[in-house]
C-alpha cells in the first residue's frame, strides 16, 4: 500500500540496529539510504522525503547533522533517534527537529511517527485520509464528505485548527498548544474564542454536533482528532 | 622588615589619617592664638572703631584717677555751690559715669545720674543715703571693692584732715569692660569658631568619604553580573577599606572560579550519564528490533505471549536506566535547575494528554479536573514533567489492578493542591510496589529542589499523592 517512491535518509552508526531497522523499513515498503556516519548527509538527503538521525554519531553528532541539513533542506522533517536521557537534549533537538524518539523504541513506534511526518509535510499527500464520513485531501486543502461528494468549506481559522489537529492525529492537545499554534499568541485563561470556533466547525463537520466523532473533546485535557 | 611594614601600614590607616587631622588640631590651637592676637594689633586700629567713641575717655584708669584727685584737690575750702558747678561741668564730660559729693556732716549734696542708665546692671547700682554715718561709709566702700563698677573716691581738697567730705564718681562695667578687653575678645572668639567649624568640617568630609567608599562596596556586592556573581572592583587607596576591596576582589574572583569547576564537573557528569545511558539503551534497541523480527516468523501463541512479555520489560528497563541516571545526576546536587515560573495546570494537562493514550488502552476509568485560574509555582519545567511522568508511569506499572486514575485540583484552606490518586493496591503491598522507589524517589528530591511538598497516602483500596506549594497560599493572599 505504500508508496515506492518514499525514499528515507538513516543515519546510524551502530551496523546491529542499523541492518535491522533498515530491513524493517524496506519492508514497510520505503527506500532506505543508510549512512553509518554524518559524513555525506548532505549530498545522500537530495531526493529524500525524510530524515532519520541517530543524536550520538562519531565524528559529526546527530545535532550538527540534523542542523546543517535543515538549513540546506527546510522542508525536509528529521526525525531524531536518542540513546540519551530525555532531560536535556529534548529540547536542544527539536528546536530544528520535527519529532524525536527515545531508544529503544518499537519498530511500530517509528513507522508511525514516519507517516505522521510524511503526511504532514505533504510528502504523502495524494492519497486522502479518510476519517468517518470525511475524506480530507490535505495537499489541496479539501474536505469532502465521502457519501455525499460535497465540499466543506471551512473559514480561514477553522481551517487552521482542523488541520493543527490533523498534524498531530492521534495526539491530545491542549486548549494551549492549539490557541499558541493557530493564533500565534498566548492563550488566556477564560478565552471561550477557542471553543467558539470549535463548535462551529463540528457544526459543518460532524454528522451529529451533540455528540461529535471527528474532534473529539477529552474532558479535562483538550481536543483530539482520531485516525 | 616588620616594623617598616607596620609602619607602611599605620601610615596608610585610616586610623592614622584621622588621629593627623586631630594632631593637627591640636597643633593649630598655640599657633592660632599668639595669630590671633599679632593679627589683632595688626589690625587693632579698624577694630577699635568697634567701641564708640565716647567709651575712650574712660579707657586709662589712672590717669582718671589723677583728674579725680586733681579737681578734688582744687575744690578745698570752696563753698558747697562751686562744688555743685564744679561736678556739673565734670558730669557733662564724662557723662555715662554717676557722680555725687557728699559734704563734712555727712549730708549728700548733689547725685548726678549717668546719661545712659542702661549700662548699669541691677546690682551694680548702689543707693546712695542722704545722710551718711560712719557705718554707711564703711558699707559703701565695702560695696564698691565688690561691685565691678569703678569707683574713684577722693576727699574734697585731697586730703580727710580738710574735712570738707568726699566726692565720688563711678563707671558701670560695661564701659570699663568694652574699652580694653572687648574688641579682642570678640576677636579670638571669631577665630576659635572658625577653627572649630574648620575641624568639623573636616572631620565630617573625611567620614563622609569613608561613607562613599563603603556604599560603593556595598552597591558591588548586592548587585551582581551575568554569572549570578557580583562583579570585581577597582580597588582605590591602599587603607583599611581599599584592602578590603582587594579582599572582595580575590573572593568573587575565587567564587567565579568554583562556579566554573563546578559547571565543568556538572558537564562531565552530565556526559557520562549520556554516554552510560547510550551504552546502555543501544543493546536494548537492538535485542528490540530483533525480537520484532523474530515477531514477525511463525511462532506458537505462548512464543507470541513471551515475546510481548520481553518487550514490556525492556520498557520498563528503559524506564530504570532513565530514573538510575536522573537519580545519579540529581544527588549528585551538581544538577542546577531551571527555576520558572510557570503554569502547573497547563504542565500537567500536556503531561496527561501524553499518557491518555495509554491509560485507554488500558482500560483505565480516567477522570481529570483541572480547569481553573492558572496555577503559578515556580518550578524547572523538564524536571516537572520528569516528577508527573514518574507518578504517571507508576499508576500504569502499579496501580493496574484499580484501573482508575484522577487528576484534580482541589482547594483546601485556601491552598490549591494537585491530586494525583489511583485505586491500585497501595504502594506498601507487595508486587505492585515494586520498582517504585527509585521514580519516587526522584519525585522526592525534585519536589525538594523546587521548594514544593509532597504527601502520600496509600491504602489497600488506592494511593492519593498531594502535591502543593507552600509559598502558594502566602502569595494569593497578599
Amino acid at each position: 500500500m505504500k508508496l515506492m517512491s518514499v525514499t528515507l535518509l538513516y543515519v546510524e552508526d551502530d551496523r546491529d540496529i542499523g541492518i535491522a531497522v533498515s530491513a524493517d523499513l524496506r519492508d514497510r515498503g520505503y527506500a532506505v539510504r543508510w549512512l553509518e556516519s554524518g559524513e555525506g548527509a548532505a549530498e545522500a538527503a537530495a531526493g529524500c522525503q525524510l530524515a532519520i538521525l541517530d543524536v550520538m554519531l562519531p565524528g559529526l553528532d546527530g545535532f550538527t547533522v540534523g542542523q546543517r541539513l535543515k538549513r540546506a533542506f527546510p522542508n525536509l522533517p528529521i526525525l531524531m533517534l536518542s540513546a540519551r536521557t530525555s532531560i536535556d537534549d529534548k529540547l536542544q533537538g527539536l528546536e530544528f527537529a520535527d519529532d524525536y524518539l527515545t531508544k529503544p523504541f518499537h519498530p511500530d513506534e517509528l513507522a508511525a511517527r514516519i507517516e505522521v511526518l510524511l503526511r504532514r509535510t505533504g510528502a504523502a499527500m495524494s492519497i486522502p485520509l479518510t476519517l468517518k464520513h470525511l475524506m480530507v485531501y490535505e495537499g489541496d486543502n479539501r474536505i469532502i464528505e465521502a457519501d455525499s461528494g460535497k465540499e466543506i468549506l471551512l473559514t480561514g481559522k477553522q481551517f487552521q485548527i482542523f488541520s493543527y489537529l490533523l498534524r498531530h492525529l492521534g495526539q491530545i492537545l491542549t486548549k494551549e498548544q492549539i490557541y499558541e499554534a493557530v493564533w500565534g499568541e498566548s492563550y488566556m485563561e477564560g478565552d471561550k474564542t477557542l471553543m467558539v470556533h470549535i463548535r462551529y466547525l463540528r457544526e459543518k463537520l460532524e454528522l451529529d454536533p451533540a455528540a461529535p466523532e471527528i474532534i473529539e473533546t477529552v474532558r479535562g485535557i483538550g481536543y483530539r482528532v482520531r485516525a | 622588615m616588620r616594623i617598616k611594614s607596620r609602619f607602611r601600614n599605620l601610615h596608610s590607616s585610616l586610623l592614622s589619617r584621622y588621629l593627623l587631622i586631630i594632631i593637627a588640631a591640636l597643633l593649630l590651637i598655640p599657633v592660632v592664638v599668639p595669630l590671633t592676637i599679632g593679627m589683632y594689633s595688626l589690625f587693632n586700629g579698624m577694630t577699635r572703631e568697634q567701641p564708640p567713641e565716647k567709651y575712650k575717655q574712660y579707657d586709662n584708669i589712672n590717669a582718671l584717677e589723677n583728674t579725680w584727685h586733681k579737681e578734688a584737690k582744687e575744690l578745698l575750702g570752696k563753698p558747697p555751690e562751686f562744688i555743685n558747678e564744679r561736678l556739673r561741668a565734670l558730669s557733662s564730660t564724662y557723662s555715662l559715669a554717676v557722680m555725687f559729693w557728699v559734704d563734712g556732716e555727712g549730708q549728700t549734696r548733689l547725685l548726678l545720674e549717668s546719661v545712659d542708665p542702661k549700662l548699669w546692671q541691677q546690682n551694680e547700682r548702689y543707693s546712695v543715703p542722704a545722710q551718711w554715718t560712719a557705718a554707711e561709709a564703711i558699707s559703701f566702700m565695702k560695696k564698691s571693692n565688690n561691685l565691678e563698677p569703678l569707683s574713684i573716691v577722693a576727699f574734697v581738697g585731697d586730703q580727710a584732715e580738710a574735712g570738707e567730705g568726699f566726692m565720688v564718681m563711678q563707671i558701670p562695667a560695661a564701659v570699663k569692660d568694652q574699652t580694653s578687653v572687648d574688641g579682642f575678645s570678640s576677636w579670638f572668639t571669631i577665630v576659635m569658631l572658625v577653627l572649630f567649624t574648620g575641624f568639623i568640617i573636616v572631620s565630617l568630609l573625611f567620614f563622609i568619604q569613608i561613607r562613599k567608599r563603603l556604599l560603593r562596596l556595598e552597591t558591588a556586592m548586592v548587585f551582581t553580573g551575568e554569572a549570578g556573581l557580583p562583579r570585581s572592583i577597582v580597588p582605590g587607596k591602599s587603607d583599611e577599606i581599599g584592602r578590603l576591596e582587594t579582599a572582595f576582589n580575590t573572593m568573587v574572583t575565587e567564587l567565579a572560579a568554583s562556579r566554573g569547576r563546578e559547571a565543568e564537573e556538572e558537564g562531565l557528569r552530565k556526559r557520562l550519564v549520556a554516554d552510560l545511558s547510550h551504552d546502555l539503551r543501544t543493546p536494548l534497541t537492538v535485542i528490540r528490533s530483533h525480537l520484532h523480527v523474530l515477531g514477525k516468523e511463525a511462532l506458537t501463541p505462548r512464543g507470541q505471549e513471551s515475546l510481548k512479555l520481553m518487550d514490556e520489560r525492556i520498557d520498563s528497563l528503559s524506564g530504570l536506566i532513565d530514573n538510575l541516571l536522573s537519580y545519579n545526576l540529581l544527588s549528585s546536587g551538581r544538577m542546577t535547575l531551571n527555576l520558572e515560573r510557570k503554569d502547573v495546570l497547563r504542565l500537567l494537562r500536556e503531561c496527561a494528554a501524553a499518557w491518555y493514550p495509554l491509560w485507554e488502552k488500558e482500560g483505565f476509568q480516567i477522570e481529570m479536573d483541572l480547569e481553573a485560574e492558572p496555577l503559578y509555582w515556580t518550578v524547572d519545567e523538564s524536571w516537572f514533567r520528569r516528577i508527573l511522568d514518574n507518578l504517571f508511569q507508576n499508576i500504569v506499572r502499579h496501580a493496574r489492578s484499580g484501573l482508575y486514575v484522577s487528576v484534580k485540583l482541589e482547594v483546601i484552606d485556601d491552598q490549591r493542591l494537585i491530586v494525583i490518586s489511583d485505586h491500585g493496591r497501595g504502594l506498601g503491598s507487595g508486587s505492585e510496589s515494586k520498582g517504585a522507589g527509585l521514580g519516587l524517589s526522584i519525585v522526592d528530591l525534585l519536589i525538594k529542589r523546587m521548594k514544593l511538598e509532597w504527601k502520600v497516602d496509600s491504602t489497600r483500596q488506592g494511593t492519593s499523592i498531594v502535591i502543593l506549594s507552600p509559598s502558594d497560599g502566602i502569595l494569593n493572599e497578599t
